[in-house]
């Protein structure tokens, strides 16, 4: 049986494995079997499998060339489909095109076909198989995460492809990596210098993922190899205290980048409430509106979308695009989901909040209402489900510094918290329209009589606190649901980190946004509880409120409302 | 105005029923002299507010089995019809609509309820006016009500046989995370059990775990409230967890709340193949809210899966479909419609009940409960499924892989699986000794 597997290449073993769907262990072991063999075309046949590139065509009555009738063969298809959705087929095994008894060629449709499935064991086997093969891919990347991958799984038979590797790896992380799996490969050796070798080999580099292994190895050699399990044993507690560091820095960027949606969120906020004083319930559904715009934009740049909105239906046409240009929709969708917010502002401010300055708490409930309507719009428009948004790639990879996980959502988010930042800084201060807005908001009568039309500066501020919310809606579409209700789950947020940091000051927003962050997921690392983290962050500013009942930042004015 | 409206229809059917005695041997058979004659059936069912979203296709399938035994003679001769009410996702007034259902409109059974909570809620007015529910999703155990029949899939229908399978393909480590309420709750505990019961020694259960003063573990797994958006540091921990290999979690988390978990899983690159999740409360209908590209690959376990293929599964969703399209009760969505297994339990629960009521000759809710005890089958979509004494359901279980389109690929089948409502304790430790020696203790015979 080895021998016949040896005669047949790769290109046949995979062609024979393909159609024994009654046999999957089988088929497991044939493509086990491939391990190990450098030819350069298993990856591709494998991937394709995976990817149900295969077809299995049974042969008809009269069979076809080489095929007794009823015999089954693995096949491709070509691109050429023609009428009648008949595609060229080719035999796996041979590459060459399947022919009939007449020698013509064969051409089949797909949907008649038997898709060639893979199942979980399935792909764990060609996973083998191909890590192996990747152990010499060309990206750095993907060498390192199958070295490691391998050092994992410990088994000692591939313990000469790593040294072989290890002799020509130019890659630095690569390098380091190889080391660690060969350690790992080690600490299942017969021989103890080698084991204990091994496992300050581990400990001097800090490898996180030995954790599991050393202790493992701790307590089998307790009381056959007691020298190597006192080595695995100091080596473990090495990693151990390198991970506590670990989780420190992990725990501020994760503060720092909470801390950023709760900036992202409330910056709109702190110029509608903290700057014009306006409470208006309605910022969460503005941040949905937001969520919603990049929702329809990404649409736009697919497939287009059906909408049946109060029982109109209609289409809307996408671009069909791909590749990087579709990734891209998520920039376009940044500015548009800024204006369509703005827009929502400029409505909101004109129809009901205009008559309402003066009366606060009339205002309260007014926005109040009006999300209550925005909510019940979004959902006769787009339907009560939540909707699905992609995170382009660029947004759904992470880094790993120094063992901590940077996300590149997160580190998306902290950026784009610092430009908000910076931008509304530099229009607050910097701009002839920020001055007007900052005469405006200190005292509205006296920069009327200098002749400023506050009517319009108005509505130009609550537009740009409108507009804030529907780019940090674009953002938190891209780690959160997208529903009708999205916005209720923000509101509070907001409201709690404009207060805390002071209203009408944007640096005690920023100040409040950080405090809160870092101080909730720090908690959630020590008790190791995300509800009980929360609660003590609630009571704390509870407490901090009676404190200081104005915030971080008391704002002084000498407006007589105030 | 609901009310009213049934009401006034049940005085006309009232009235019209007593015409109808007098004057039907004068009369030839009609139709509508059939329609007539009809039992009352309930359907309990948020079809508002949170619940919504999954309660509502219970509700469709519930009205699509009525209308396919009613076209085929009805039960014993009566038709059925559904009074549906709406629990609106507000526990108190489940019960008070069970109250409705029993006292006003004496409904011969009831088909309802989604969390345990609204179950717990209606049980005391099941119990006290002597009525019958059948429940049909998955749930925690650890009850049996004689009113109530649980065509539901208790722990051991669903999640040790997940873990059974993850066991079986090697993994040695389990994250625990649900959503902070009474059925992730409990059904980790169970798990806990079952896992050291298996020799998976304590260490290898990640998620954390909470003991009461005397020591006993109260709580095991992380979990969060429903609505949790920030799910960095639960990944980041997981990731930590998993970095030595043969890790798998098993997700307990509701609704709408894997979305954020899911997307953040994979940002930090995390995949199935590295660490698979095997979730517990996403069937194909959830699938119309989640994200699929994010979760391809992950792992479902229930009692039955859209892409079975037997006959008796071909015609049930082809039939469906043809309702769907034809029927005209207002607020069903026809497009994009799916069934999973929660539906597919309340349509044999129907079915189960039907068989009960023709062997008992009667609707008396004793009689049906003793012919149901005395164990029925009935060949359904996922199966033959039959009752037992417990009250609940004999039945196969699968475990299926999701695919891009929302489907599952099933991986394995466990034939009649025996539905075991106490299960707290039941799993005995494999060893009693320090749990750092649970691998080593297993290979020892038992005392």
């Amino acid at each position: 049986m080895a021998t016949a597997a040896h005669a047949e290449s790769p290109r046949e073993t995979v062609a024979h494995a393909v159609v024994l769907t009654d046999n999957a262990d089988e088929q497991r072991r044939l493509v086990s079997g491939l391990a190990g063999n450098s030819d350069p075309d298993i990856p591709r046949l494998l991937n394709l499998w995976k990817e149900s590139g295969f077809f299995i065509a049974t042969a008809p009555a009269g069979g076809w060339q080489g095929l007794a009738e009823g015999a089954k063969v693995a096949v491709t298809l070509g691109d050429d489909k023609d009428a009648d959705d008949k595609q060229a087929a080719s035999v796996l095994a041979t590459g060459a095109p399947l022919r009939d008894p007449a020698g013509q060629p064969v051409r089949l449709v797909a949907t008649d076909l038997d898709n060639a499935d893979t199942d979980f064991d399935l792909r764990l086997a060609m996973k083998t198989v191909l890590d192996l093969a990747a152990v010499t891919a060309a990206d750095p990347v993907q060498r390192r995460q199958v070295v490691e991958q391998i050092g994992l799984a410990q088994d000692p038979a591939k313990l000469p492809v790593l040294r072989e590797r290890v002799k020509v790896e130019t890659d630095a992380h690569v390098q380091q990596a190889l080391r660690v799996a060969i350690a790992l490969l080690e600490l299942r050796s017969e021989d103890a210098a080698t084991q204990i070798a091994a496992t300050n080999t581990l400990g001097a580099v800090r490898a996180l993922s030995a954790r599991d292994a050393l202790t493992t190895l701790a307590r089998e050699t307790e009381t056959t190899r007691p020298q190597v399990a006192r080595a695995a044993q100091a080596a473990g507690k090495a990693i151990e205290t390198h991970l506590q560091v670990v989780n420190f820095f992990g725990t501020l960027f994760r503060g720092l980048s909470l801390a950023s949606v709760l900036l992202v969120v409330a910056i709109g906020l702190a110029i509608t409430f903290g700057l014009m004083g306006i409470i208006n319930m309605a910022h969460g559904e503005l941040i949905a509106i937001g969520a919603y715009t990049t929702y329809l934009v990404q649409n736009l740049f697919g497939n287009g979308m059906a909408l049946s909105p109060f029982g109109w239906s209609f289409r809307l046409p996408g671009l069909n695009a791909g590749g990087w240009f579709y990734e891209s929709y998520f920039l376009f969708a940044l500015p548009l989901s800024f204006l369509s917010a703005a827009l929502a502002g400029v409505l909101l401010e004109r129809c009901v909040i205009r008559f309402l300055y003066r009366r606060p708490l009339e205002s309260l409930l007014a926005t109040w209402g009006v999300s209550l309507v925005l909510q019940q719009l979004l959902r006769s428009v787009f339907g009560a489900n939540n909707v699905q948004v992609y995170s382009p790639s660029w947004l759904s990879g992470h880094w790993t510094v120094f063992d901590v996980l940077l996300g590149w959502n997160r580190v998306f988010v902290i950026a784009f918290a610092v430009a908000i930042i910076a931008g509304t800084w530099a229009l607050l201060t910097k701009t002839p329209f920020g001055l007007l807005i900052r005469a405006v908001t200190q005292n509205r009568a006296m920069a009327a009589c200098m002749g400023v039309r506050t009517e319009r500066v108005n509505v130009l501020t609550f537009a740009f606190g409108s507009g804030l919310a529907g780019l940090a809606g674009a953002f938190l579409a891209q780690i959160g649901n997208v529903g009708p209700s999205l916005g209720q789950n923000y509101i509070v947020d907001s409201f709690m980190t404009v207060v805390v940091g002071g209203v009408g000051n944007l640096f005690g927003t920023v100040i409040s946004a950080l405090g809160i962050g870092v101080t909730d997921q720090g908690l959630q690392q020590i008790l190791g509880n995300p509800v009980l983290g929360k609660i003590l962050v609630l009571c704390a500013i509870i407490l901090f409120l009676q404190w200081k009942p104005a915030g971080l930042f008391v704002t002084r004015s000498r407006n007589l409302e105030g | 105005m609901k009310l009213h409206r049934y009401l006034s229809s049940l005085l006309l059917g009232g009235a019209l029923a007593l015409c109808q005695g007098s004057v039907a041997r004068a009369q030839a058979p009609t139709p509508a002299a059939k329609t007539t004659d009809t039992v009352k059936v309930g359907v309990l069912h948020s079809l508002s507010g949170t619940m919504a979203i999954s309660e509502t296709s219970l509700r469709d399938i519930l009205l699509f089995a009525f209308d396919e035994i009613n076209a085929k003679g009805g039960v014993l001769g009566k038709q059925i019809e559904p009074v549906v009410v709406d629990g609106a996702s507000n526990w108190p007034l489940f019960a008070e609509k069970a109250k409705q259902l029993l006292d006003q409109d004496k409904v011969a059974v009831t088909f309802g309820c989604w969390t345990s909570v609204s179950r717990k809620s209606v049980l005391p007015v099941f119990e006290e006016k002597k009525g019958l529910l059948f429940y049909p999703v998955q749930y925690e155990g650890e009850e049996m009500s004689p009113n109530i029949f649980y065509t539901a899939e208790a722990v051991n229908q669903q999640a040790t046989p997940a873990v059974d399978y993850m066991l079986s393909k090697g993994y040695k480590k389990f994250y625990l995370l649900g959503s902070d309420y009474v059925y992730p709750q409990t059904t980790n505990l169970i798990l806990l059990e079952y896992l050291r019961s298996k020799g998976v020694p304590l260490e290898n259960i990640g998620g954390g775990l909470r003991k009461d003063e005397a020591g006993n573990i109260i709580s095991a797994g992380k979990y969060t409230p429903f609505g949790h958006t920030d799910y960095q540091q639960i990944v980041a921990e997981i990731k930590q967890f998993t970095s030595g290999g043969k890790a798998c979690v098993i997700n307990t988390l509701n609704g709408d709340t894997n979305v954020p978990f899911f997307k953040e899983y994979a940002a930090a690159g995390l995949t199935a193949e590295t660490c698979p999740v095997v979730s517990f409360s996403i069937a194909e209908d959830e699938f119309r809210g989640l994200p699929a590209k994010q979760l391809v690959g992950q792992l479902g376990c229930w009692t039955y899966f859209q892409s079975i293929k037997s006959p008796e599964n071909k015609k049930f969703i082809e039939d469906f479909q043809k309702w769907l399209k034809a029927t005209n009760t207002q607020g069903i969505v026809k497009q994009g419609r799916v069934v999973d297994s929660p539906m597919v339990l309340s349509y044999d629960g129907v079915y189960l009940w039907k068989k009960a009521v023709e062997q008992a000759k009667s609707f008396d809710v004793d009689k049906v409960v003793a012919e149901l005890e005395k164990g029925i089958s009935f060949t359904g979509p996922g199966g033959v499924v039959t009752t037992q004494k417990n009250h609940h359901l004999t039945k196969s279980v699968y475990i299926g892989e999701t695919k891009a389109d929302g489907q599952f690929k099933i991986l394995q089948e466990f034939k009649n699986v025996v539905g075991e409502p106490f299960l707290k304790g039941k799993f005995k430790a494999a060893v009693t000794t320090p749990v750092t020696n649970a691998a080593n203790a297993l290979a020892v015979a038992h005392p």
